[in-house]
């Protein structure tokens, strides 16, 4: 081989330098400097305030590109090109970099684009945003789960009090009965994150949790009673011995995920969803005593575990349960073969979309307030109040100011309308009375095909971004401000599941649930932020750990050695130091309960 | 530097009388070019594996973001403390160890004795397709061969059906649930992904043994076991050696991704490693301080055990790397 030697060199020598120049520059900052904010400080700021102009105007149109003789609106906002990024906690598989409709139509009303960077896999954020904090380079806006507190305790957020006050009014709008609940704890006040991982004063009009059955399986039973752990098993039971096989491959009748976290929605959740008490992540707090401790500690769920076990040593709990992957569970569940489940919609949402797609409404599931026994009432819909994971603004934001008023517009009538229905005359119509009508065609797209739906019109991806109004809440026009209505949730239902519905002479899945229970004082306590410093979370990662261990070992028991095997379960627990853990965090739900309701805890 | 030689003849020759200093500076102008050349990669080197080590100072902190280096708070040597009384720290050890050595010995016995059983071959069409075959799983992704393996062990998987259809067991096992076979799982998927790949520089290594070797040995009537044996195997033994220390430098860096995508809640006692436990209870729950220990007692280890085979070597086998 001949070599032309300063040919080599120099091309050695360039591309070492290609090399190193490529990681020298860090960050290639965040692109907010290229576009210089032109002063909306100074005069919004005398400003009181009132959000009374914007409402009820859906016209999409606010196209004021900085006319300076309007000087006497002086809220209106700066409308010129900005970029924020953006980290997103959750995946959002559909993100299309708002070349979708309603993307287009947020940069044409407010100017902004969002360089979004979103978690992977299973979601939730916590290597990455650790990773942040450790290398303090933050995105300027971000929604950061319940991994809010590290960013805090790494002084990586900005306290947007004055900022919600002076700039945002739709928020303060939306927000005005639960402004002590956006309040980040009872010693720093500040606020840290606006809720929107949820609706205010939503009104949940169906039930997407509790035990599922296949709609094909309550059609051939006649649509018995599902009640009790016991009708679940008789129905899953009673199929499966008629039909042994789906499609040639063979019936699975329950199927769990205990793939990393999601095996706290679908294994150990329903421990205490179906033993009647309400959602507090891994913690039972007592509703008297607000003495908090890990749920497993609780007798009825041992008998719950008994039940799986049960199911387990019967053959009707899947054997690869706690030994699949993610996605090995979501393919079985989107073959069809999988009679029942024990989750929540949104965590198979996908599998169940693709058998829609594919045409197989029957396999789709139906929601069963299952309990133990008759003696418990499912509290899956006790409302926690205003208490969700929220967006926040991060030190590394040039320019607070046009993101706050970004979040605001988002919270207006007119963004909160454009982000749950989409645009007018697209995704849906004004009829003579002015009421919103989604199209049969949009609709169809919307229930059948619901990834490339959100991909192409953005419906739903931004909904994380800014507080909103949840379900069963009128705007000004006597609109509904979501499309989860009575009568779109019913629109939306396939023939296979009306037909269901029916059977239990229900229009709802929510009709079958319990209705009427008191709302939590301390919130949803999943959204509590816990101290990164001491002791706490190296016990809770610890418990973390032996849960994760010890509940597969649990359920897959051989029924005789079931009790001694949950005995060593709480005794492994008790060790890694679960009894002071809990007693630590009883303390930050007494404080919570103060900071929310006023009352004074002892 | 007054002394530049301005042509060849002095420096060659080892002049006695020429102070040290003064070959030493020689030297350097003589090689001026190539100096220059490596100057790129020394710097890349120094930015990349030296800069790094000024982070070893978290793991004496007890280090919080956002505050500056001053404004730490000094531990001493308390993560270290908390680390070795942590019992889940010397389960993750042993496992790490286990699956190391495991693989260390499956990955060197194996390809070797291919690389040897291959060069035997000679159809040349077939020792190419057979390699060529051999090396291609080394190109998928940990991803795809956890999937596969997973697949393949699951209770409707390939193995189950073939051992029942050939009587060997009656009822399926599930493999990947059996925590003691978990090391076995990972090892067996290691050899299968890595073993065509590992054995391409042995072939190279013995095309380099002097064929005249071996028609030698014939002459004197050695068998291809023998040739094998006195030929092939001592002429490739300074390759062999190198790797070996080398690889035993790595031994605690044995990567994490085969246990991540392999493990499950099950086996998670047997399947748990070093890189995992830092991920879990260092970055995770944002004490990096104690990370920073954990990857800090695994660099440390590591440069041990590095000299330590060296050094071993160096004395018994008479091969050094340093």
């Amino acid at each position: 081989m001949k070599w032309n030697s300063t040919k080599t060199l120099s091309v050695l020598t360039l591309s070492s330098i290609l090399l190193l120049s490529g990681c020298g520059g860090g960050n290639n900052d965040n692109s907010s400097s290229t576009s210089s904010p032109t002063t909306s400080t100074s005069d919004t700021s005398s400003s009181t305030s009132s959000p009374t102009t914007s409402t009820s105007d859906t016209s999409s149109s606010s196209d004021n590109t900085s006319s300076p003789s309007d000087s006497a609106d002086s809220t209106k906002m700066d409308t010129s090109p900005i970029a924020f990024s953006f980290f997103g906690a959750d995946i959002s598989p559909n993100w299309n970099n708002m070349q979708d409709d309603v993307g287009k139509a947020i940069t044409a009303a407010t100017g902004v684009t969002i360089n979004a960077e979103f978690d992977v896999g299973g979601g939730g954020g916590e290597d990455k945003i650790s990773l942040m904090a450790a290398s303090d380079q933050y995105p300027d806006i971000i929604f950061s789960k319940g991994n809010l507190g590290k960013l805090v305790d790494a002084g990586a957020i900005i306290d947007l009090t004055d900022l919600i006050d002076k700039y945002a009014p739709h928020i303060k709008e939306i927000m005005k009965d639960s402004m002590n609940r956006m309040k980040y704890s009872l010693d720093d006040q500040a606020i840290y994150a606006i809720p929107t991982n949820g609706g205010v004063n939503n009104e949940s009009f169906d039930a997407t949790g509790g035990f599922q059955v296949q709609l094909r399986v309550l059609k051939e039973l006649g649509y018995p009673q599902i009640k009790t752990v016991q009708d679940y098993e008789n129905v899953l039971k009673e199929y499966v011995a008629k039909h042994p096989t789906t499609d040639g491959q063979p019936t699975i009748p329950l199927l769990l995920n205990g793939d990393g976290w999601k095996r706290m929605i679908t294994v150990t959740n329903p421990a205490f969803i179906a033993t009647g008490a309400p959602d507090d992540g891994e913690y039972y707090v007592n509703p008297e005593t607000y003495e908090a401790q890990l749920h497993y500690y609780r007798p009825e769920e041992k008998e719950y575990f008994r039940w799986l076990n049960h199911m387990y040593n019967e053959g009707l709990l899947d054997k690869n349960s706690f030994v699949q992957k993610d996605d090995q569970y979501q393919a079985k569940i989107a073959s069809g073969a999988v009679l029942g489940l024990i989750s929540q919609e949104w965590e198979y949402g996908n599998a169940e979309n693709s058998l829609k797609s594919a045409g197989k409404n029957d396999a789709t599931y139906g929601h069963f307030p299952v309990t133990l026994s008759d003696q418990y009432q499912d509290h899956e819909l006790v409302s926690a109040g205003v208490d969700f994971y929220g967006i926040s603004i991060t030190k590394a934001c040039k320019d607070p100011v046009r993101a706050i008023q970004f979040l605001d517009w988002l919270a207006s009538d007119e963004g909160q309308v454009l982000n749950n229905w989409g645009v007018e005359g697209k995704q849906y119509t004004l009829d003579a009375s002015g009421k919103r009508v989604i199209p049969d065609d949009v609709n169809n797209a919307k229930v059948n095909d619901n990834a490339n739906f959100s991909k192409s019109t953005g419906i739903g991806l931004y909904t994380a971004f800014a507080p909103h109004y949840g379900d069963g809440v009128k705007d000004s026009t006597g609109n509904y401000y979501t499309t989860n209505f009575p009568e779109q949730i019913i629109a939306s239902y396939s023939d296979a599941e009306k037909e269901a519905l029916a059977g239990y002479n229900a229009t709802t899945w929510k009709d079958l649930w319990p209705k009427d229970l008191p709302v939590k004082e301390w919130g949803a306590l999943y959204n509590m932020q816990v101290p990164t410093d001491g002791e706490y979370q190296v016990i809770y990662t610890k418990t973390q750990a032996i849960v994760d261990k010890d509940v597969p070992k649990v359920v897959l028991a051989k029924t005789e050695d079931f009790d001694k095997v949950y005995d060593e379960f709480i005794a492994d627990l008790d060790n890694a130091g679960a009894k002071k853990m809990g007693e630590m965090y009883t303390a930050l739900v007494k404080n919570r309960v103060k900071l929310f309701t006023g009352k004074d805890v002892q | 530097m007054k002394t530049l030689p301005s042509a060849g003849t002095t420096q060659n020759v080892d002049v006695p009388g020429l102070k040290k200093k003064q070959r030493f500076w020689a030297g350097i102008v003589r090689e001026k070019y190539l100096l220059l050349m490596s100057i790129p990669f020394v710097l890349w080197l120094f930015v990349f594996n030296y800069l790094p080590i000024w982070g070893w100072t978290m793991a004496f902190q007890n280090y919080k973001p956002a505050k500056s280096f001053s404004e730490q708070k000094w531990v001493g040597f308390d993560q270290f403390k908390t680390l070795f009384h942590d019992h889940d720290f010397y389960l993750v050890l042993r496992n790490t160890l286990a699956m190391s050595v495991l693989g260390l010995i499956a990955g060197f016995t194996i390809p070797i004795l291919f690389a040897i059983l291959l060069n035997e071959v000679k159809s040349m069409p077939f020792k190419r397709v057979a390699q060529t075959i051999t090396y291609l799983p080394h190109f998928v992704s940990w991803v795809v061969v956890a999937g596969i393996v997973t697949s393949m062990l699951s209770l409707d998987g390939v193995v189950n059906n073939l051992l029942i259809w050939l009587h060997i067991i009656h009822e399926p096992i599930q493999f990947m649930a059996k925590e003691h076979w978990f090391w076995g799982i990972v090892t067996g998927s290691d050899i299968w992904k890595e073993t065509g790949w590992n054995a391409i520089i042995f072939l190279s290594a013995i095309t380099g043994i002097d064929k005249e070797l071996y028609e030698a040995a014939k002459v004197d009537g050695a068998g291809r076991f023998r040739q094998m044996w006195n030929i092939t195997l001592p002429g490739i033994r300074s390759t062999i050696m190198v790797l070996f220390i080398l690889s035993v430098g790595h031994l605690l860096n044995n990567g994490y991704e085969k246990q991540l995508l392999l493990g499950n809640s099950l086996v998670v006692d047997y399947s748990q490693v070093l890189d995992l436990y830092a991920l879990n209870y260092g970055i995770k729950i944002a004490h990096f301080s104690y990370g920073t220990a954990i990857s800090m007692f695994n660099s440390v280890v590591s440069i041990l055990l590095l000299f330590t085979a060296n050094g071993f070597f160096k004395k018994f086998a008479k091969e050094s790397i340093m």
